[in-house]
């Protein structure tokens, strides 16, 4: 079956929306402002009423998914940054308590290597009061005493 | 005849500046100068007409709310064109009912019919229903509208190519499905 170009813009031609069709437009419109100025007065509009149910927070999900990663990565940043902190100072710790205990055994060293030194000395003190005694005297009772 | 238009270019520039100001009688002008085109897209999209005067009177009321994005009466032409085609997408993916089902319930007629037959153009219409969106919506820029394919690519955001091929197949199924047609109700008759 054949048809032309001008059949096809025949069947295509425009129609008229009918009488009054002006009328309804304009009249929607003012329902529409009716509707917009009750909405800024604060009472929700009849076709929001509809769209904002239980479910209505499903509609903002990706500003819930923004929100939720942005409070997870703060929670695990702070907890992170909180278990540094402690492993830091129960590091310092160790490290002062090591300190002061090899300061402590340094001296006790010390004290006994004057002490060591004080018996030494004593003793060198002895011997050489010993071998200063005079010449005339008993050989016999020095060696003894030595 | 260029004069004409001037005139008639320079009533609709002063009405859309009125009625970016407010002017509620020169958007009734605008509406009523444009009602036509806006109806006819969305009537022959869907062929309900019910539907297509509650898709039209919705663009109007968009524009109304963008009334102050529009430049010109050209922009404002191209403007409705674009709005109603995308409205009618909408429209027709949300229809539940096929244009199918009515294509069926169609009366058939008894034989070939003459070219510019009324039931010519009843069958080109009923043809029509029952391509695809966006080829419908081809066909009706392009011989409702009379828009080249340039303007049609612009209208529906698509590559001029992709447009030039779509109307040439859409042509091509529409002589498919109409020749199918009369077969049928030849076997019928006989």
């Amino acid at each position: 079956m054949h048809f032309s170009e001008d059949d096809l813009r025949q069947a295509l031609k425009r129609k008229d929306p009918g009488s009054g069709f002006t009328q309804r437009v304009m009249a929607r419109m003012e329902q529409a402002k009716t509707e917009d100025a009750a909405a800024m007065k604060g009472k929700p509009a009849p076709s929001a009423k509809k769209s904002n149910g239980f479910f209505a927070w499903w509609q903002l999900r990706p500003a819930w998914i923004v929100a939720v990663t942005a409070v997870l990565l703060l929670g695990f940043g702070w907890a992170g940054y909180q278990y540094a902190e402690y492993r830091h100072q129960k590091q310092a710790a160790i490290t002062a308590a090591i300190h002061e205990k090899e300061l402590q055994e340094a001296e006790r060293a010390r004290d006994q290597a004057i002490l060591a030194l004080q018996i030494a000395r004593s003793k060198l003190n002895h011997v050489l009061q010993q071998t200063q005694l005079p010449a005339d005297g008993n050989d016999k009772i020095r060696r003894q005493r030595l | 005849m260029e004069h004409v238009a001037g005139v008639e270019d320079d009533r609709l520039k002063l009405a859309l500046t009125r009625s970016a100001q407010g002017d509620s009688l020169a958007f009734a002008e605008l509406v009523q100068e444009h009602q036509g085109m806006v109806f006819s897209i969305a009537y022959h999209f869907l062929r309900d007409r019910a539907l297509a005067e509650d898709l039209a009177q919705e663009v109007f009321l968009e524009l109304h709310q963008g009334l102050d994005r529009i430049e010109s009466p050209a922009h404002l032409t191209y403007w409705l064109r674009r709005v109603t085609a995308n409205r009618c997408i909408d429209q027709g993916r949300r229809k539940l009912r096929r244009r199918e089902l009515a294509l069926e319930d169609a009366p058939e007629p008894t034989a070939p019919s003459q070219p510019a037959d009324p039931l010519l153009l009843e069958r080109l219409q009923q043809s029509l229903a029952v391509l695809p969106e966006k080829q419908r919506l081809m066909l009706i820029l392009r011989f409702q509208e009379g828009l080249g394919p340039a303007e049609i690519a612009d209208v529906l955001e698509m590559p001029v190519n992709t447009v030039k091929s779509t109307l040439h197949r859409s042509l091509a199924d529409l002589r498919k499905g109409l020749t199918r047609k009369i077969r049928e109700v030849r076997y019928a008759f006989f």
